[in-house]
């Protein structure tokens, strides 16, 4: 059987009733512990992730050869390292190839097993499993499951955070005027904001260091936004008030190459705030972008946004990355026909070659 | 007549201003979509609005509600992409085939 394996309480009880289901079945009592993960092998943040799962893997097979015998053939595996993973269908993805390719049918899931952090994705993995076949089964145990509400991991550093912002905003808005009545209206406020929210605001559980390591890259960031809008907006400005109002929009597609929430929606929300180009849609990493001028388009294919937003999150081995043109990730999309050409509708005396 | 340099910048900031959102007006009127409008549109929400709040920030010089009016700006400046990226979402999902010069 196959066990998808996180960081949470109740991972020993699920190893447990792993391998006694393991070794009560017929045949050869085999388990596979698998942590998908979504990382890339780029920046500070991936090898913290990578030894961690490691560690995790390791423990559960310590555990899992405490709990079972000599026959007992214990495999742990890193997947989905190497995609990128997002929702619910994603991580179920990984994990039926993984089972297929090892010709598995049963799947033990830790009802504790959080793999999207702070988004409840337990449920919708598991009937995905079963859609594609797989016999998906949850581990027995003795802790009280707490499925369906958005909270995890919220704890008092969480929660102090989202209080100081809050009060500091509170404050700001009132002019730092100090009187009794604001400290104590904007206390209330702060205390209600954070008992409220302290458990869903932060969704990666991130060291001081890199967060404040991406707040500084982040300042530095702004300004280069600023000066690539004010000259794409000079250059959109040419071009509407040129007579012939020389455009020529394409739709074009691109994987992006960066990972996670955050970083493609700072992303996604840049290139829609430089004029002549337009986010249309997101799935996963590949985005749809509208683009006004060919001037535009060349700027997303050489990826300088994309540059700076991955130097934001992952610093500066970031920057060494391919551009989307080198990685032969941006294309233009034309139209249903499919065809990668310039001109598969232009009519002309060499059609039909195609 | 006495003029300083900080009504210059002030000025300076505001036709700027204006000078985007007219673009944007201009814009919207003569590209052909809906698309093409949604580039234009986000001229005035990021410079058009951008300037003219910088000149009033300058008129108002160091005080709370010079902080308020950079944080306006700041807001427009999430809210602006979501907005057009809803727009363009939702005409994509109705199948508009974006306009070409080509066709």
């Amino acid at each position: 059987m196959v066990v998808p394996v996180g960081e949470s309480v109740t991972l020993r009880q699920t190893v447990t009733y792993a391998v006694r289901e393991a070794l009560s079945g017929a045949g050869e009592p085999v388990v596979h512990f698998v942590a998908p993960v979504a990382w890339h092998d780029i920046g500070d943040v991936a090898a913290g992730v990578r030894e961690e799962t490691e560690m995790l893997l390791e423990r559960v097979a310590v555990w899992a050869r405490e709990d079972g015998d000599d026959d007992l053939v214990v495999e742990t595996t890193v997947i989905g390292a190497d995609t990128y993973l997002f929702g619910p269908d994603d991580y179920a993805r990984v994990i039926a190839t993984y089972a297929d390719d090892s010709g598995i049918e049963r799947v033990v899931v830790d009802p504790q097993y959080s793999p999207g952090g702070n988004v409840p994705i337990l449920r919708p993995m598991e009937a995905a499993l079963a859609e594609r076949g797989l016999v998906v089964d949850e581990a027995p145990v003795d802790r009280p499951t707490r499925r369906g509400r958005l909270l995890r991991r919220g704890g008092a550093l969480q929660f102090a955070t989202l209080f100081g912002i809050s009060f500091l905003f509170y404050q700001l808005l009132g002019g730092f005027a100090g009187t009794r009545f604001d400290v104590a209206t904007g206390a209330v406020s702060a205390t209600l904001v954070a008992a409220m929210l302290h458990r869903v605001t932060f969704t990666d559980r991130l060291g001081l260091r890199t967060l404040g390591r991406r707040l500084v890259r982040l300042v530095a960031y702004v300004p280069y936004l600023l000066y690539e809008i004010v000259v794409s907006n000079l250059r959109v400005a040419y071009v509407i008030l040129h007579p012939s109002l020389p455009i020529e929009p394409r739709m074009i597609e691109t994987e992006c190459a960066v990972w996670g929430g955050m970083p493609l929606t700072l992303l996604a929300n840049s290139i829609t705030l430089t004029p002549g180009t337009l986010t249309v849609r997101v799935h996963g990493r590949r985005m749809m972008v509208h683009t006004l001028t060919p001037a535009a388009r060349e700027g997303l294919f050489d990826g300088a946004l994309e540059r700076a937003v991955r130097f934001v999150f992952y610093g500066r081995p970031a920057l060494a990355v391919a551009t989307p043109r080198e990685r032969d990730d941006a294309r233009i999309v034309e139209d249903d026909d499919g065809a990668d050409g310039g001109e598969t509708v232009v009519s002309g005396p060499a059609g039909g070659d195609a | 007549m006495d003029v300083t340099p900080l009504e210059v910048a002030v000025v300076g900031f505001l036709l700027g201003g204006v000078f985007f959102t007219f673009v944007t007006a201009v814009g919207v009127i003569r590209l052909p979509d809906v698309y093409a409008r949604a580039h234009t549109a986000s001229q005035t929400d990021t410079l058009g609005a951008g300037l003219t709040l910088i000149a009033v920030a300058l008129v108002l010089g160091l005080e709370t509600t010079t902080v308020k009016t950079v944080l306006l700006v700041a807001f427009i400046f999430v809210t602006n992409p979501t907005a057009a990226h809803a727009i363009a979402r939702a005409a994509h999902e109705e199948d508009i085939e974006p306009w070409r010069e080509d066709r």
